[in-house]
């Protein structure tokens, strides 16, 4: 809880600093006060206190999804350094908006509440909205926050409405009283129930870009300025899942029957959409966009094995996918700022010529992105897969095994670009801090390949 | 302890050339590692003492070691990667090569990967080497290979990689079965009772990254276009080593673990193998670029192994494991000599050669004796291999036996014509430059020439060394032998 409060403060510090017009302190301000956060989340670890009513209770599971996503966030904000030079005006904004949404975030990861899930949700999204738009001139970036407003909105009225009708239905907005509201239908729910559960899946799914509710996502991506995409893409994809999983994992487990079976068609469609799509696209952020909604899938299907260990390898897979996904955009931004604005995935070509290093490095990220031995990537999958080839789920672990072929060969695509001669090649600037994070992160993944952590939550 | 260490000493220099400039150096370093190695494998290969390993608790929510030892099999294999490894970094010796450094360094990790594979003791570890292996080769193939490159690697690269994940479901899957707590350790997985129809569909998800790598008919589609334009040294670890992989883990996996699969599409198997002979031998016969030629040789002598494999009677698993050790030191001095004609001719195009041996005669005598080597003459090791092989395929069927005999029949035909084509005949004009053996070409063939003729003379070292893993692969089969009618297929 003294971190949620301690980061609202953070945000409006922000915000005010903003009013000095002095651009240098705004990032190494914000990244100590995420340290700060950081060690007041790690105090909570083991505590599992409750607040407003049981509304939100910080646990475990909530306190290590928040660790991963302020580490993540501390990443990006170092990055912000360097991509922030050049913008004059409402760089505070910035900042303060993505702390906002990672207030929203930490919320969704501790709800009891559906009142709060909302509360979580929308806090996190409607900073995202206007951080969609933060390129003011760009016809895309106006698109996109558009488009995400737009959609949101929709999903969130979904979502509303599910929850008034779980609630017409049980007379209680707590999610442990829900579920004995449901135990005692024995598998036959009411319908008005079955469909308030429903919409409000439907809502959460949006935010994590399952299919069949995955189509903002590439454009988005594709609009948004490109660091708040790789915010989108990790943190808001972490808290989503974490609130998804609460909601179904903690909340509602055992899984009504109708229920389940809509999950894993949407699990199903969610891999295969999100592989196959991908394929065929050469602008690089879209490409990871249909990752993302690929990797979706692979963290569906732990969470629908629902097993003691599932939330642990959520949040290994998560972590893992955010580590490797945040350098690449950065890669992805200083490559496209060396060849004049170009986003497709040639602009990759003669890399290793350029900056060896930084090819070695890109190659092991995108390695763990496809899931190969010995990066953290591989590790993930197999765990999911253990999860889901034990818990007996064959048919769809095999055809997740042939959507991971179809993701190594659009990663391997990408890896080839790197490794390809160009005639003529734009000198690459990278700063010390950038190479510094890539490498980290880079290393970061080998390591956890090797210490792979299971946590008790 | 030592197990170790022959796992680690080609990963640290690896290391340690990224940091040298020096091409002449770097060589060396790689050369001396090799040699160590070399000598450490042959030491456990002639040790009297009980077999070294080593195990260290790695990942402990899912009870998986790091443990690493041997058996009679995995010490063919190893001597063989071992053996080789001083030949192929020898093969760039004395040659402009860009980026040494790294070239060597891909050159050592893979050979680090391969040796992780035969020694791992269980599927996970197994696993994550035999993925490791594809990594460095990945790149030695995409940055000093041929024409085409681009595409051929990655059609290669996703191709072994697509059986390698089917192999990944198996793993877990089998995992999934291990009573308690779950393990990966092959001893564990070899005690399972797998319900005979299981292991019938479980077959095929272990087989195809075997087949794959090996490769047996139909999935041989990547094998002709990555040998032609992969370079030298590339192509020797391919077909030297990387298929004896393939018939390694066939060995490790399905025999002990699924026999009643095993049994059951055992003649499918045979045939798929037979007609790659068929069909490798009359592609070979039609092909003008000598490097295909011998890619669809090498194919069509791997596929006999195969069948071998799968006859599993005692004459054919020892002409197996012999011909694993004969095929790897014939092909790689095979892919010596065709990397010497291409240096000095600038083709590989059999129509623009000929008369060569007027010219290097030396050469062509050498190149004459891995031809016969290859074609599985007499007193050579090729023969004393192919020769139990076909025996075996005889206790078989005999139908077996004689499409079998093709491989030497038709590899005769088919090598000597080439050989006729590229050596003998009249001087050409355009050839007329070319100069003899310089003398590292000496050092590299002469020892290669002299292990198929020692080996041809007197191959018994190695059957002793075989015999215990032989007999313990054959008695595997026996008990289920009566499940087999029960079968609901």
């Amino acid at each position: 809880m003294n971190a949620l409060i301690f980061t609202t403060i953070l945000g409006i510090i922000i915000l005010y600093l903003g009013l000095t017009k002095n651009k240098t302190i705004l990032a190494p301000t914000a990244i100590a006060g995420l340290l700060v956060t950081l060690f007041l989340s790690f105090k909570d670890w083991g505590l599992s206190s409750s607040f407003f009513h049981e509304m939100v209770i910080f646990d475990n599971f909530s306190v290590a999804f928040n660790i991963s996503m302020i580490i993540i966030t501390i990443v990006i904000f170092l990055f912000g350094v360097d991509y922030y030079k050049m913008m004059e005006l409402h760089v505070a904004e910035q900042y303060s908006l993505m702390i906002f949404a990672l207030v929203g975030a930490f919320l969704m990861t501790s709800f009891s509440n559906l009142i709060m899930l909302f509360l979580g949700i929308e806090i996190l999204s409607i900073p995202l909205y206007i951080l969609a738009g933060g390129k003011k001139f760009s016809f895309k970036s106006n698109e996109a926050s558009f488009k995400y407003f737009m959609l949101g909105s929709f999903a969130t009225a979904f979502f509303l409405f599910g929850i008034a009708l779980v609630y017409g239905a049980s007379a209680t907005f707590y999610l442990p009283e829900i579920k004995t509201y449901i135990a005692q239908f024995h598998g036959n729910l009411p319908p008005m129930l079955l469909i308030g559960l429903l919409f409000i899946i439907i809502g959460v799914a949006f935010k994590v870009a399952v299919a069949p509710f995955h189509f903002w996502s590439p454009d988005v991506y594709e609009g948004s300025p490109t660091l708040v995409t790789a915010f989108m893409a990790t943190v808001v994809k972490t808290a989503g899942f974490a609130a998804f999983y609460r909601l179904l994992g903690i909340g509602l487990l055992p899984l009504p029957v109708p229920l389940e079976k809509a999950l894993w068609v949407m699990t199903g469609l969610t891999l295969l959409i999100g592989n196959l799509v991908a394929l065929k696209q050469s602008n690089f952020k879209r490409l990871l966009a249909y990752s993302s909604i690929a990797h979706s899938g692979f963290i569906m299907l732990a969470m629908l094995s629902q097993h003691s260990s599932s939330a642990s390898v959520i949040l290994y897979y998560t972590f893992v996918y955010s580590v490797a996904t945040v350098p690449l955009f950065i890669i992805f931004i200083l490559v496209k700022r060396a060849s004049n604005g170009h986003d497709h995935i040639a602009a990759f070509q003669g890399l290793y010529k350029k900056k060896p290093w930084i090819a070695v490095f890109m190659t092991i990220l995108l390695m763990s992105m496809a899931g190969i031995p010995p990066t953290a990537g591989f590790l993930a999958k197999y765990q999911v897969f253990v999860l889901s080839i034990s818990q007996g789920y064959l048919a769809i672990s095999i055809f997740a095994i042939l959507m991971a072929i179809v993701g190594i060969y659009y990663y391997f695509n990408v890896v080839r670009e790197v490794f390809t001669d160009r005639d003529h090649l734009e000198p690459l600037v990278i700063t010390k801090l950038n190479a510094g994070i890539i490498i980290v992160c880079g290393v970061a993944v080998v390591v956890m390949g090797i210490f792979v952590w299971h946590l008790p939550i | 302890m030592i197990v170790l260490v022959i796992l680690l000493i080609p990963f640290i220099t690896g290391l340690l050339l990224l940091l040298i400039r020096n091409a002449a150096t770097i060589k060396l370093m790689a050369l001396a590692s090799a040699i160590v190695n070399l000598a450490a494998t042959l030491s456990l290969a002639f040790s009297t003492q009980a077999s070294s390993s080593y195990s260290v608790s790695w990942i402990n929510f899912l009870d998986i070691n790091f443990a690493l030892g041997y058996d009679g099999t995995s010490l063919i294999m190893l001597s063989l990667t071992s053996l080789l490894f001083p030949f192929i970094i020898m093969a760039g010796m004395k040659r402009e090569q860009e980026h040494p450094g790294l070239l060597y360094a891909l050159i050592l990790f893979t050979q680090s990967a391969l040796i992780g594979v035969f020694l791992a003791q269980n599927a996970f570890l197994f696993y994550i080497f035999w993925e490791l292996t594809l990594i460095p080769l990945y790149f030695i193939l995409l940055l000093w290979g041929g024409e085409g490159r681009r595409n051929i690697t990655f059609k290669f690269f996703i191709y072994t990689l697509t059986g390698s994940l089917f192999l990944l479901f198996g793993i877990i899957y089998l995992y999934s079965l291990t009573p308690g707590l779950h393990t990966t350790d092959f001893s564990v997985f070899s005690q399972l009772n797998i319900p005979a129809n299981t292991q019938v569909w479980l077959f095929w998800v272990l087989f195809i990254a075997f087949a794959i790598k090996m490769p047996v008919f139909p999935f041989h589609t990547w094998q002709p276009s990555t040998y032609t334009m992969a370079p030298t040294q590339g192509v020797m670890i391919l077909a030297g080593v990387m298929t004896k992989m393939g018939i390694y883990g066939a060995l490790r996996f399905l025999f002990p673990i699924i026999p009643a699969g095993v049994l059951y599409w055992q003649n499918t198997v045979i045939i798929l193998s037979l007609i790659g002979v068929i069909y490798a031998s009359v592609i070979a016969f039609r092909q003008t670029n000598l490097k295909t030629l011998i890619a669809f040789s090498s194919m069509a002598h791997i596929s006999l192994m195969v069948a071998a494999m799968f006859v599993l009677n005692y004459y054919a698993l020892q002409g197996l494991l012999f011909q694993v050790l004969s095929h790897g030191i014939t092909i790689v001095a095979l892919f010596y000599v065709v990397m010497l004609i291409e240096e000095k001719t600038g083709t590989l195009e059999l129509p623009k050669m000929g008369g060569i041996k007027l010219l290097a005669p030396y050469m062509a005598i050498l190149f004459l004796l891995i031809v016969l080597g290859s074609v599985a003459l007499p007193l050579t090791a090729g023969f004393v291999g192919e020769f139990l092989i076909i025996t075996g395929l005889f206790q078989q069927s005999i139908w077996f036996a004689l499409f079998g005999g093709f491989t030497m029949v038709l590899g005769a035909i088919y090598m000597l014509y080439a050989y006729q084509r590229v050596m003998l005949g009249e001087k050409r004009p355009d050839l007329e430059n070319i100069t003899d053996l310089k003398r590292i070409d000496y050092i590299v063939l002469i020892p290669l020439i002299t292990l198929i003729l020692v080996l041809g003379i007197y191959p018994q070292p190695v059957f002793n060394l075989v015999e215990t893993s032989v007999n313990t692969m054959q008695n595997l089969l026996v008990p289920v032998a009566d499940v087999l009618p029960s079968l609901p297929l």
